[in-house]
């Protein structure tokens, strides 16, 4: 069923074109593009400025470091997650929970040896994960404890939380809950929940699957309007800060939950997509306009957190007639 | 930033008004035909000279092509290099195109341009006279032969019966009195010349021409021989290769009898080649009004002016921006996402050559064969370039295997898959296997028939006759094309496919 583009139009809806032309082009140089598609400069970035992050344990730069690889592991005495720098999609993502005599136990509760740890880390360097086969080092960082506000509304793996920074300032949020028949994936396109997060507050609002809403979660069953992010103004907070370390306009900031530590940034984005809208069920285009309104530079990042958690409520959802 | 968006419409209103500009004035100042009034096919020909100068005094004479019956020669035209004198000596038939001046040692190319028309119906009054043949000296095996052959015609009846024995004869490798005369041919002025000879003996009315046979895009092309024979007060043209009579309507008859085609004095290693482009719609008014402006800037500077071989190459070039202009409008109006930018494009071009159905089940063959080989190769992790590499083995492998079984099972079509271009093959092949590991079987499915369908898009824009004839008369289009490529570059309105996407965002 198509609709009008006058009403999209009405409803404040972005789309692509307008957010290639309008948002990425202009607020978004080419040049920073390195400081988020490299995760390690990222990481640097984030930890350098001071804002929380799973803390770095190591590099794995080449195969040489690879031998090194367990005696360093062995020191550790922590979980730990080995990923690609410029991995994409998810890809290349080792999560050990801990080690069990000369084993690492990952959170399923299978077992690894020191040489599939290694085959994996070799692997990442070599480029396996990373776009275009390009050489790419591992980062081994510490695992985050996921808070459990999240049981049982995800099929599998745990969610991460999604900000919109627009010019600094934090615009719209989401999560994105995998489902079966996403394939334990969080991609909205593949069947994940697309769950919108009110910015005020930090409850969850409408959720969309397939570009149908729906109330439950299809596999476990929860009631999706239950979930409240707790902590939320940090996570609002953290988001609003990227935007002065990474220079990009038009900004996605993913960020986890850890049980102990509060929020912590995970990944930044340079082309953040657009289907934060179906599952806010809002259009982005009034929120961008009012922060166009506002002089560059008048407020730091916690004034422009305090800016959108006050302006950007979702509460009168005014549904257009 | 509303500073650019003035620059972009001032831009995109120069391009429309330059380009369209001079279309119209073409139109209705040098009154080139928008769209033509009749479908006739003008053949633009071209004879090519190339020779290795010795230095010093060069003359070159080359045979002309003759009016016939059905066709008729005209705006006889040519372009050579190092300021030879280029003139006609007679009118008529036999009539010969010379090029004479003092030139340097080295390479010379001279062209000869003419353009073809079909007469109208009823036909011109065709050639009246034929060269009669000399005698042909034989010694005394050759001529017992020769009656030989003549005697086994002579039963026949009819010029035409017995033309067409006599060719069967010389035709059949287990001939032995025409095998004997076919052995020494080269001393006798060659097969044709024999074959005529021999008709006369056997009491046929003969005479050889040599003709190009027009055709709708073909370069490198030589000279073939045909035999004329008079039946019944009529003449025939008869293709001694195949024994049949020729139509003739799309034959241009070049040379007559024993004239040379093409003598040079003073260079060597000369070679003559044609080329002919034929244009469908460009109907004479076009033809004409082009050469008559040929001295006009517009049309002097275009690609009128370049020679007929790269004209053809160009009438292809011309069609490449409306298939980008298609991706585009696809990709930032539609929606529908494609693998590869310009892939679709080049799938296209393969279309062009292989025609749609056969090349769609082409592609399809050839892409999924080589998913199915390219997913084993996941399991062996291997680095990018290796892989991407084998998956280019595999693809040639894939090529071979299609054309060699299509060609034992009778389908010449198989052998069309060369067509393909196979780097842009085995990069797509890639990058549908990553995708299908990445995002699973479904976006395969969407971006490979979300590419073969902006493909024969394409295919229908390019194949279109009015399409191509119009950016060949009007290359300008290629300006206002520019346009709207740069006009939609800077639309920030919906898709197609968002008005689906986003509908939820207002269902009530």
């Amino acid at each position: 069923m198509l609709v009008s583009p006058a009403r999209l139009r009405k409803a404040g809806i972005v789309g692509m074109n307008h957010r290639n032309v309008k948002l990425i082009a202009p607020n978004n140089p080419r040049r920073l593009y390195p400081l988020v598609d490299d995760k390690l400069r990222t990481k640097e970035l984030v930890s350098r400025a001071g804002l929380a992050t799973p803390r770095l344990l190591g590099v794995v730069r080449s195969q040489g470091n690879v031998r090194e690889l367990g005696e360093f592991l062995a020191g550790l005495g922590t979980g730990f997650v080995i990923k690609p720098a410029k991995g994409s999609g998810g890809r290349g993502i080792l999560v050990v929970a801990g080690l069990r005599e000369e084993n690492f136990v990952k959170p399923s509760g299978e077992l690894l040896s020191l040489a599939q740890v290694q085959h994996h880390a070799s692997s990442t360097v070599s480029g396996l994960f990373s776009l275009g086969g390009r050489i790419d080092v591992a980062m081994i960082e510490e695992m985050v404890h996921f808070s459990n506000v999240f049981d049982g509304f995800s099929y599998q793996g745990v969610p991460d939380v999604r900000v919109i920074v627009y010019k600094g300032y934090p615009v719209m949020a989401m999560t994105r809950l995998s489902t079966r028949a996403s394939d334990g994936k969080a991609n909205l396109h593949q069947g994940a929940v697309g769950l919108g997060i009110d910015l005020a507050t930090g409850q969850a609002l409408a959720a969309v699957q397939h570009g149908r809403r729906l109330s439950h979660h299809p596999d476990t069953g929860r009631l999706l309007t239950e979930l409240a992010v707790p902590r939320w103004p940090e996570f609002v907070r953290l988001a609003s800060s990227c935007f002065e370390i990474s220079g990009l306009g038009y900004l996605g900031v993913d960020i986890v939950l850890d049980r102990h530590k509060g929020p912590q940034i995970l990944e930044l984005n340079a082309r953040p997509g657009l289907a934060i809208q179906v599952a806010n069920g809002h259009g982005l285009m009034a929120r961008l306009a009012l922060v166009d309104g506002q002089v560059p530079g008048s407020l730091d990042a916690a004034g422009r957190a305090a800016f959108a958690m006050a302006r950007f409520a979702a509460s009168p959802q005014v549904s257009p007639a | 930033m509303s500073n650019k968006t003035l620059q972009v419409r001032l831009i995109v209103l120069t391009l429309f008004v330059v380009g369209l500009g001079a279309v119209l004035y073409k139109i209705f100042v040098l009154g080139f035909p928008l769209l033509p009034e009749k479908r006739q096919t003008v053949w633009a020909v071209e004879g090519h000279v190339s020779l290795q100068a010795q230095g010093g005094p060069l003359s070159v004479s080359l045979n002309m092509p003759d009016d016939s019956e059905y066709l008729q020669v005209m705006e006889i035209s040519s372009t050579g290099d190092r300021g030879l004198r280029f003139a006609v000596d007679k009118e008529g038939p036999g009539r010969r195109a010379t090029w004479q001046g003092e030139v340097e040692k080295g390479p010379v190319d001279i062209f000869l341009q003419g353009r073809v028309v079909r007469r109208d119906k009823g036909g011109g009054p065709g050639r009246q006279q034929r060269q009669e043949e000399p005698q042909l000296a034989l010694e005394e095996a050759q001529q017992a032969a020769a009656t030989a052959l003549a005697k086994q015609v002579a039963d026949r009846a009819g010029s035409w019966a017995k033309t067409q024995e006599m060719l069967r004869l010389f035709n059949s490798p287990n001939q032995p009195e025409a095998q004997l005369l076919l052995r020494q041919a080269g001393k006798l002025g060659g097969k044709m010349r024999l074959i005529s000879a021999v008709l006369t003996q056997a009491g046929v009315k003969v005479a050889r021409v040599k003709g190009l046979r027009l055709e709708k895009n073909s370069r490198n092309k030589k000279l073939q021989s045909f035999l004329e024979i008079e039946d019944d007060g009529r003449w025939l043209l008869v293709n001694p290769r195949t024994g049949k009579i020729e139509p003739g309507q799309d034959l241009l008859l070049w040379q007559e009898g024993s004239e040379s085609v093409l003598e040079v004095v003073g260079g060597k290693e000369s070679r003559l080649r044609l080329a002919t482009l034929a244009s469908q719609m460009m109907a004479g008014k076009s033809a004409l009004a082009a050469a008559r402006k040929a001295h006009h800037p517009l049309v002097d500077f275009s690609i009128y002016s370049l020679p007929l071989a790269d004209q053809n190459t160009f009438k292809l070039l011309l069609l490449i921006p409306l298939g980008a202009l298609v991706v585009v409008i696809l990709r930032n109006l539609v929606g529908i996402s494609t693998s590869g930018t310009f892939m679709p494009i080049l799938i296209a071009l393969v279309f062009l050559q292989t025609k749609i159905v056969t090349g769609m089940a082409l592609f399809l063959v050839v892409v999924s064969v080589g998913l199915v080989l390219r997913s084993y190769l996941s399991h062996l992790n291997l680095l990018l370039v290796p892989r991407i590499s084998a998956v280019l083995v595999f693809v040639i492998i894939i090529y071979v295997a299609i054309s060699v079984v299509s060609n034992k099972l009778g389908f010449a079509a198989g052998l069309q898959v060369t067509f393909f271009p196979m780097i842009i093959i085995s990069w797509t092949i890639e990058r549908m296997c990553v995708l299908w590991e990445e995002e699973g079987g479904r976006d395969v499915l969407i971006q490979g028939s979300g590419s073969l369908l902006a493909a024969s898009l394409i295919y229908l824009v390019m194949s279109n006759h009015y399409v191509s004839q119009l950016v060949y008369v009007f290359p300008e289009l290629l300006l206002v094309v520019l346009a709207i490529i740069i006009m939609i570059g800077s639309y920030t309105g919906y898709r197609l496919s968002e008005l689906r996407r986003f509908e939820p965002l207002v269902r009530p």
